[in-house]
């Protein structure tokens, strides 16, 4: 009797003991509390303006929501920044005020975004909605965690954000897998040359212009960059260990884009088929050589090192690099800091006469285990319209107007903003498949890290990579 | 970011009650069986049902999921579709096809085999030292410790900056020697020949403290009549150390070159935050990491973590069975 009393005892502290590191948990994962009308009120302008549903445009709903009931609760992650997620936080807060069927809560996850995805994914407790972008679209539609949205689409007749006629093809297109549309696309992004005009002018160099090709920009670059006794690269005295300020930057892993300069040359580097890798093609091999001795022998970009040290484009901010390569979205010449006059302008054209840019592009897409898919649609419409009306450039036709990223981005010139509606036609998807990221590690590990390190040359390791790269295409 | 915190979260804690409850029920089922059933002691009955919730913790969370990594091993697995077995694929791929898979090995394996012999004896060496009696012999302590505690994120990104080739504190100290050679300084994480001692001498300072400590508590622990003996016998200082304090050690050294060779074999953190060239290869971890969570190649990377298991395993082995030629146990029957 005495020894039961023990047992009874121990197993009650046991007990108490897992309550209470349950209640603990409970006081670290509470989630914070319903937005106030005030902070609805705070939503930007383009979200109240055309973001949110009524109970009628959510009619195939069938849920309690649509019958007057509570609202649906959604989830919903995305991988934004701390000021980022403040400013898609109102947009969300916009929605939801308006909205009579759903409510969405929003969960931001800057760091290893995509690992926790598809960590959440697997145990059933990723979000109703996510944003997923063009490198993992198709692999997550191939392991069937996203929910086909071609037949709502095609059923949609009230949601601006729905009609796919609104779209630019390419960019539906990317969003697209085995014919079916798993994600609504909200930004396409190309990329466009950053420029500092008050360097050029320093230096006695022409901006460049919409005719500008490698040649001119290499020439560029070169007089832009700069010793610590004033010679320029092209100078057989440029004293490249005193140098103070640079032409161009590259980070010698791939930015700029290597496949940009194969593209712009002629070249691929998936065929549209996804059957080959033909990197070892004379233009693709022209393209990456030219590229590694403009940074190696030329000379016009910061070391690797140099750029660790003092930031990718922290160094363009500075004034220390005239000329930098980035998306259009990032808008460096309004960014606090910059120093000198900035514009985006094209990147040059290439020997095949083109300007072809990888576009970025991400999507908004639906959990396939969403329990309320009509109403999560609805909502992602809803959402999606709000991003387009915040973020620039996006791939619908209406909103690729000059006024519209004017009002999206008042503070832009007006020359960035004739760049990046000239630049969107040349924005091209990458060819992505189900299982890409193996396919990059190769290429960056192989082909990409001992061509930049000046280990070998573009046509000797493109022969010895190819074959590498084709193993991991889809069979 | 909405709704009701305690209503959100009374789902969950009904769900740690009920399995408190059930924990609670099955160890009393355990008692109750062992002395009903087996008719065993009291006392024993008592201790079994006791163990019962550390045995369903160990159950849970690491003998199923070891058995499962092996199992896993042999499939093609993506994390959210059912695996499908695929046989010996995994391995035969890694090993003949994969083109990261040997450099990873021979990286991994160097850096261990090197970096922890040395780190153990400049531990060691550190160790005597400081077992010595000097003023402030505390803050020296302290002052040698101070490594391990500093997150090993911080430590990378420091010795990141000591690397860096070329406003780095390392290259600016070496400088007059590059100088005086006609060299250029290294670029330590960008260049595959400097890749290995760049990690190692990162892994030395940081493995410092923690070893020092627990030699010190070792050298502390031998008896000081052996060396009174030993001086009686005329035996010198240096005989001393050879013949009794580095024997009566052994044991603490045996434990932290079997503990750190595990540790250096699995390491991760400062191969991810370094960025180094992946020319030198990618220790084997990041490369589990890569294959299983960037790639969502969940079985493959499984294959990859087993062979590092049993690199680990036979290492073990090998340095178990070592252990009756140098290590001395106090009180052990030969």
């Amino acid at each position: 009797m005495h020894s039961s009393k023990k047992l009874a005892f121990t197993s009650l502290l046991l007990f108490l003991s897992l309550v209470l590191s349950a209640c603990g948990d409970a006081t670290t994962s509470a989630p914070a509390s319903a937005p106030t009308a005030a902070q609805a009120g705070a939503a930007t302008t383009a979200a109240q303006a055309g973001a949110a549903t009524t109970a009628a445009q959510a009619g195939a709903a069938t849920t309690a929501a649509a019958a007057g009931g509570p609202k649906v609760e959604l989830t919903m992650s995305i991988w934004a920044g701390v000021d980022e997620a403040k400013e898609f936080q109102a947009i969300i807060d916009g929605i939801n005020a308006k909205s009579t069927t759903y409510k969405v809560s929003v969960q931001a996850s800057p760091q290893e975004y995509v690992t926790k995805l598809q960590t959440g994914l697997a145990s059933g407790t990723a979000a109703d909605l996510f944003w997923v972008d063009i490198d993992h679209l198709s692999g997550f539609a191939d392991k069937g965690s996203l929910l086909d949205l071609t037949p709502m689409l095609k059923a949609d007749k009230s949601h601006p954000a729905g009609n796919l006629d609104d779209y630019f093809p390419g960019a539906i297109a990317a969003g697209t897998y085995k014919d079916k549309i798993y994600g609504l696309p909200w930004i396409q992004q190309p990329l466009v040359l950053y420029v500092n005009l008050d360097m050029f002018k320093a230096a006695n160099v022409s901006p460049p212009t919409a005719e500008w090709t490698w040649d001119d920009f290499q020439k560029a670059a070169l007089k832009l960059t700069v010793d610590g006794s004033g010679k320029t690269a092209d100078d057989p005295a440029f004293d490249v260990k005193t140098a103070k300020q640079w032409g161009f930057t590259s980070n010698g892993t791939d930015w700029p884009p290597t496949m940009m300069y194969i593209w712009q040359a002629g070249g691929q580097t998936i065929t549209p088929d996804f059957k080959s890798s033909p990197i070892d093609s004379p233009e693709a091999v022209k393209a990456a050589q030219w590229y590694t001795d403009l940074i190696n022998k030329s000379r016009v970009s910061p070391t690797a090192s140099q750029i660790k040290d003092q930031g990718f484009d922290t160094m363009f901010l500075n004034g220390k690099v005239a000329m930098f390569i980035g998306g259009a979205a990032d808008s460096l010449e309004t960014r606090e800091g910059m120093k000198g006059q900035a514009q985006a302008f094209l990147v040059p054209k290439g020997p095949a006469g083109n300007r072809q840019t990888p576009a970025y592009i991400a999507f908004t897409a639906i959990n396939a285990k969403a329990k309320n898919k009509d109403v999560a649609y609805a909502a992602m419409a809803d959402i999606t319209d709000g991003i387009q009306k915040w973020k620039v450039p996006v791939p619908r036709k209406s909103l690729s107007t000059k006024e519209a990223i004017q009002k999206a981005q008042p503070k832009r010139p007006a020359g960035s903003i004739d760049t990046i509606i000239a630049a969107l036609p040349d924005a091209k998807a990458a060819p992505v498949f189900p299982g890409y990221a193996q396919w990059a590690d190769i290429w960056s590990t192989q082909f990409i890290d001992p061509l930049f390190r000046g280990k070998d040359t573009a046509a000797n390791l493109s022969k010895k990579v190819r074959p590498q790269l084709e193993e991991t295409l889809p069979k | 970011m909405v709704g009701d915190p305690i209503a959100d979260y009374l789902p969950t804690f009904i769900r740690f009650l009920l399995l408190a409850a059930a924990v609670i029920g099955i160890s009393i089922g355990v008692h109750y069986v062992l002395r009903k059933v087996f008719h065993v002691r009291r006392e024993v009955a008592i201790g079994y049902s006791l163990i019962t919730p550390w045995i369903l913790g160990f159950l849970t969370f690491s003998a199923v999921p070891l058995v499962s990594t092996f199992a896993l091993s042999f499939t093609d697995y993506n994390l959210q579709q059912t695996p499908s077995l695929v046989g010996v694929k995994n391995y035969d791929t890694l090993i003949n096809k994969d083109v990261n898979f040997w450099p990873s090995i021979r990286l991994t394996i160097l850096y261990s085999v090197i970096s922890v012999p040395i780190s153990v004896f400049f531990s060691l060496m550190l160790a005597l030292l400081l077992s010595k009696k000097l003023r402030f012999i505390g803050v020296y302590r302290v002052l040698y410790y101070l490594p391990s505690i500093v997150p090993a994120v911080a430590v990378v990104l420091l010795w990141r900056w000591i690397f860096n080739p070329d406003v780095g504190l390392l290259n600016t100290a070496l400088s007059p020697i590059f100088n005086l050679t006609g060299q250029s300084p290294p670029d330590w994480f960008g260049d595959e020949n400097w890749v290995l001692p760049a990690f190692i001498i990162m892994s030395f300072w940081t493995a410092l403290g923690n070893n020092m400590v627990i030699l010190l508590g070792s050298r502390k622990g031998v008896a000081t009549d052996l060396y009174e003996a030993a001086s009686i016998d005329g035996a010198n200082t240096f005989t001393k150390f050879l013949k009794i304090t580095v024997p009566m050690m052994t044991p603490a050294i045996f434990f932290l070159i079997v503990v750190e060779f595990a540790s250096a074999m699995q390491l991760f953190t400062p191969a991810a935050f370094a960025r180094a060239t992946p020319a030198a290869g990618r220790f084997m971890n990041l490369l589990i990491y890569t294959y299983g969570f960037q790639q969502s190649r969940m079985g493959y990377a499984t294959a990859l973590a087993v062979i590092l298991f049993l690199l680990i395993l036979a290492a073990t082995i090998i340095l178990f069975r070592s252990q009756a030629r140098w290590v001395y146990y106090e009180g052990q029957e030969k």
